[in-house]
């Protein structure tokens, strides 16, 4: 694992490893549940699966406190479930019920629990990277010391409105990180197709601080994030990580026959060898802060949890008519 | 708990998919993440992964069935005896379903060929009546076939079918009158799949039902009274403010006003003079009194009460004529009282007498002159009238919802605003609870 | 009372605001020391610094994304946008990002912010530079659209659209800044959507907006001296519409003609007839009229840019017309 374990006090961080590992498994449950929503036909529209990538959400969201914000993208449910979201309005959002975050108004592509800073998912490939350096330019101008997070894909690296943002982020030193989830894929197409030259050097151009990192590795990332985020309050920020990941299911659900960009070894290699959750609970193990019954019994909790949540929302009431026109012009 | 195993949703404009093998047999052990069956969808053929532990029961899907998304195909039970209810039949791999058969009168579109219409015999002749058919309905017919009979005034004449082909729709019964023109027949190239018979007054239904069929009879709205000089050209506002004071915009142009008519034509509409009717028209055309000011008034029962009342007289007092009944009703609510009352449908109209005591059962035929049109459209697509006064008071009753809409349309000279408001409020009252009337 | 330019309307609103409220900021291309190429912003900076009235680079969707970004976690900017053509640039951070996250977080997220820019041809700026876009950005839900007519407008309706918690676009006549009208010394708002009658007439209501309302009132001016009385209505803000105004206005005069400076086909004029149709036809004694730019891009040539817009006596002839009760494009 990571360099992490080396700075860190194993024995007193032991409530955040687990914390983190019980994250990654809800994010994981969570996308099992929805796409089997998807499959048999429960769940309306189109949905784009995050496992695989779980250490990135978490190692990130686990460096945050509730008063720094995120903005998230179409792939968005492990942002909002590693932002501090429940599976009850999570599930019940996915399946366009009243009580979902969105009041079922967003779905599966704008979910999220503002409350606990989530600034939503956003269905326009590289659309928040605006709304997130925004955001930080607020907290410079009020003098908040919250940081922003700005989660978006490779594919988001061909939009220029990231090069305008990081410009104006370079210029005002603002405290936002940008955390490109490279998944080595830009929808249907191999990354390296559609992006010349190196990621990070985009960010570096404008003398803004980049880092890649092991997007599987759950403790580098959070470590890394960790003192990003110290140094972004500080103003010195802005900076941009480059996090090496992988997505297990297709650009959405439905994206079946994909070996014309990807082989199935290859999926099975990421599956086998560089799974996040399977590398930390051995890591967990290994080290001694937990045993392999203890996590059976966390994994069986949150499996019980997702299986409830997903009959309560099945059984929840779609929203009333009324609301169609609700909420379109805030008070 | 089991789990049910459904066809998955793979695709964004998938809706089934051809379940093309199971790669397990049923009461085989099965664990989440086994290779379970494998889908052909119109991208790939895939595997799918069981999403439980436990055994493979309640197979319910053939390999080669084509199945909706979302359709329970299988479950995994918790242990292998459990087995498939007689409901858990496997569903077959699928036949082509038979074309539904067409709902008689249902099917809008008739069998494509020539059309036979009814041919113009007389000079002044408007109608014939069909005496018989010679022909039926499939069979092949030759050009100089005599197709039908049809009786005018003048003698009754054979009529040949004048195109080669099948007899593939007959569309009026012999003693129906169908006007000059309409049509009677149709003549397909080929032998015709489903040969249409329909009568003239179901062919008159259609036609109603169908938009642009429901034209209005001549004079039908107010102002386009003036026939061959086209619809006159005036402002909304002007046409509102004519209607409500009983101005009709036809005067300003007979008078040679120039259009298109503002409000500034009001007060030269308003100040000409009142116009005596023109030589040879009669004083109770319907063009002259819909010239006056129409008075319209609506009413509407929530709930047909007459549907059942009919019902219920028909079946225990033996009074099976409705129009008879809708006659009596109306008859007795005659402000002046009982009358004579003309019941129309289809066209076709029929007058009634209803006695002095309002008694049902004593309404009889009559063919003296009626006070009172009753319009009976309960079985057309008209949801609503806006006719104008014709020559009589005409009291219309459309079918509006579970319940009837009942609009009475009459001339000032033919009925005072009192008066036609006690005669649709006694007669609506009537129809809503028609036991009443005999109390 | 005294007479101020529009431009100082415009400055007095916005610096009223900022000292009211310290979350309101300001930011776009040349809006610190250059004052916007218009000069309507100068002095700001002296007395708010560069922290609260910020240069931006020559950035649309950037800045406009990052005052989405700053609107949604607390702060309230108002955006400058030099030209109104630029709004081509900014649609999907204007109409997919700051017109929809109310709707699509089910009301937990709002966006108050200003855009303000312009409209306005007939300066001989040609295609590029002298559009009138209002109808762009009034077709979208969630958006509102504000036009001053004058000085007093301007300054009412700024204030108003600041304090609004929805995106507000506030279209300026860049022909206008100059022009001088009455406003009181004393603090005042005007709420959106309610129509000003600016001059009262009995025979034919003209609806105008922005600019056009001055064409109005001179074709009114003529048309009296021909003894028609026309009625002149600012709607003011055009999203939303004050209807009820309009449709009383004709009502009692029973003509109508709408003049606008967007192109005429699929306009805010299209849509106030279209309006006027629906609700008031059987008060109508005349067609309901349309006048909006020529539906080709605005030519550099005096010669013929002059010739795309409404003029007061275009406008006076169609009335003419309408109070001839001349046959109008009758099939």
């Amino acid at each position: 694992m990571a360099d992490a374990r080396k700075d860190n006090d194993v024995k007193t961080n032991a409530e955040d490893y687990l914390r983190m590992y019980r994250q990654m498994v809800r994010i994981r449950t969570f996308e099992d549940n929805a796409n089997q929503l998807y499959l048999s036909a429960k769940m309306p529209g189109l949905t784009h699966m995050y496992s695989g990538e779980e250490a990135v959400a978490v190692g990130i969201c686990e460096a945050l406190t509730d008063d720094d914000r995120i903005t998230s993208t179409h792939r968005g449910h492990g942002h909002c479930v590693a932002k501090g979201a429940a599976f009850k309005e999570m599930f019940c959002e996915l399946l366009g019920k009243e009580e979902g975050y969105c009041r079922g108004k967003g779905g599966s592509m704008h979910i999220a629990d503002q409350s606990h800073g989530n600034l939503g998912a956003n269905a326009i490939v590289g659309g928040s990277m605006g709304i997130a350096t925004g955001s930080a330019l607020r907290a410079k101008l009020l003098g908040s010391d919250d940081v922003t997070v700005c989660f978006f894909g490779d594919g988001a690296t061909a939009q220029g409105l990231m090069y305008e943002v990081m410009n104006m982020a370079a210029l005002w030193k603002l405290p936002v990180i940008y955390a490109c989830e490279n998944n080595g894929y830009s929808e249907y197409t191999r990354t390296d197709e559609i992006a010349a030259g190196s990621i990070t050097a985009r960010a570096e151009a404008f003398g803004i601080e980049a880092h890649q990192v092991d997007g599987q590795d759950v403790l580098a990332v959070n470590a890394l994030t960790r003192r990003l985020v110290e140094r972004a309050r500080k103003g010195e920020g802005p900076f941009f990580m480059e996090l090496m990941t992988y997505r297990y299911h297709g650009h959405h659900v439905g994206d079946i026959n994909r070996e014309y960009y990807r082989s199935k070894e290859e999926e099975k290699d990421w599956k086998e060898n560089r799974d996040p959750i399977i590398r930390f609970r051995a890591w967990l193990v290994a080290e001694g802060i937990a045993s392999e019954a203890e996590i059976e019994a966390m994994n069986a909790a949150i499996t019980e949890d997702a299986a409830q949540a997903v009959a309560h929302a099945e059984a929840a009431p779609y929203p009333d008519a009324s609301e169609v026109d609700m909420h379109v012009y805030a008070d | 708990m089991p789990h049910e195993v459904t066809m998955p949703q793979l695709g964004m404009t998938q809706d089934s998919g051809r379940l093309t093998q199971w790669l397990k047999q049923p009461g085989e052990k099965v664990a989440r993440g086994d290779l379970l069956f494998e889908v052909e969808t119109d991208k790939a053929t895939m595997e799918i992964e069981a999403q439980a532990d436990g055994f493979l029961t309640h197979v319910k899907a053939d390999e080669g069935a084509d199945i909706p998304v979302g359709k329970v195909i299988a479950r995994i039970s918790e242990t292998a005896s459990e087995t498939a209810d007689a409901s858990d039949a496997p569903a077959p791999a699928p036949t082509p379903e038979p074309e539904p058969e067409p709902a008689p009168g249902a099917d809008d579109a008739l069998p494509k060929g020539h059309a036979i219409t009814m041919p113009q015999l007389g000079m002044t002749q408007d109608s014939g009546v069909l005496v018989a058919w010679l022909k039926a309905p499939g069979d092949a017919v030759g050009a100089e076939d005599i197709l039908f009979e049809v009786e005018t005034d003048k003698s009754t004449m054979e009529v040949a079918a004048g195109h080669d082909g099948y007899l593939a729709a007959t569309l009026a019964e012999p003693g129906e009158a169908v006007a000059v023109g309409g049509m009677l027949a149709i003549i397909s190239q080929g032998p015709p799949s489903a040969p249409v018979t329909r009568s003239a007054a179901q062919m008159a239904v259609q036609m109603a039902a169908e938009p642009v069929a429901a034209q209005a009879p001549p004079g039908a709205t107010p102002q386009a009274v003036t026939g061959s000089e086209g619809r006159i050209l005036a402002s909304p506002k002007l046409r509102r403010i004519a209607l409500a004071e009983g101005l009709d915009l036809a005067r300003l142009v007979r008078a040679g006003h120039p259009q298109p008519f503002h409000m500034r034509d009001l007060e030269i509409l308003r100040s000409l003079p009142e116009e005596t009717p023109p030589q040879g028209v009669q004083q109770a055309s319907p063009h002259v009194t819909a010239a006056a000011a129409a008075m319209r008034l609506g009413a509407h029962c929530p709930q047909d009460g007459f549907a059942a009342f009919a019902r219920w007289a028909g079946e225990t007092h033996g009074l099976a004529d409705d129009d008879a009944l809708l006659a009596g009703l109306a008859g007795a609510s005659l402000p002046g009282g009982p009358g004579i009352v003309a019941v129309e449908r289809f066209g076709a109209r029929r007058a009634f007498l209803v006695p002095q005591d309002r008694r049902l059962s004593a309404v009889a035929p009559s063919d003296a002159a009626p006070a009172l049109i009753l319009r009976d459209l309960r079985a057309t697509a008209v949801e609503s009238v806006a006719i104008g006064a014709e020559a009589l008071p005409v009291i219309t009753i459309t079918r509006q919802g579970a319940g009837l809409s009942i609009t009475l349309e009459c001339g000032p000279d033919q009925m005072d605003g009192p008066a036609a408001i006690a005669l649709l409020d006694a007669f609506a009252g009537r129809l809503r609870e028609p036991l009443r009337h005999l109390l | 009372m005294r007479e101020i330019t529009l431009s100082q309307a415009v400055n007095e609103a916005i610096a009223e605001e900022m000292r009211r409220d310290p979350t309101v900021f300001l930011m776009g291309e040349d809006v610190a020391e250059a004052g916007t190429p218009f000069k309507v912003l100068s002095g700001l900076v002296e007395e708010f610094g560069t922290q609260r009235v910020i240069d931006t680079p020559i950035s649309e969707p950037g800045f406009v994304g990052m005052a989405v970004g700053a609107a949604m976690t607390g702060a309230r900017p108002i955006v400058d946008l030099m030209f109104g053509d630029f709004l081509y640039l900014v649609m999907d951070q204007l109409c997919n990002q700051a017109a929809k996250q109310h709707y699509m977080s089910g009301g937990k997220l709002t966006v108050p912010m200003v855009l303000r820019t312009n409209l306005g041809a007939t300066r001989r700026s040609a295609a590029q530079h002298s559009q009138s876009l209002q109808a762009l950005v009034a077709h979208i839900p969630g958006l509102k659209v504000a036009m001053p007519s004058s000085a007093y407008e301007a300054k009412g309706l700024m204030k108003t659209a600041i304090r609004d918690n929805n995106p507000v676009v506030i279209f300026e006549d860049k022909l206008m800044y100059q022009d001088k009208a009455p406003v009181p010394e004393e603090e005042y708002l005007i709420p959106f959507g309610e129509a000003h009658i600016k001059r009262a007439g009995r025979d034919i209501t003209l609806i105008a907006t922005s600019s056009m309302v001055q064409v109005a009132e001179k074709a009114a001016g003529l048309l009296a001296g021909e003894g028609i009385e026309a009625e002149v209505i600012d709607p003011r803000t055009i999203v939303p519409l004050d209807e009820a105004s309009l449709i009383a206005s004709v009502r009692k005069t029973s003509r109508a003609i709408v003049i606008d400076e967007g192109h005429q086909s699929y306009g805010v004029t299209a849509e106030i007839a279209a309006r006027l149709n629906e609700k008031a036809f059987y008060h109508l004694d005349a067609p309901v009229l349309r006048m909006g730019a020529m539906d080709v891009p605005v030519p550099f040539s005096p010669a013929l840019e002059d010739l795309t817009v409404p003029t007061p006596e275009r406008v006076v002839a169609q009335a003419r017309r309408l109070c001839a009760g001349e046959l109008i494009h009758a099939a």
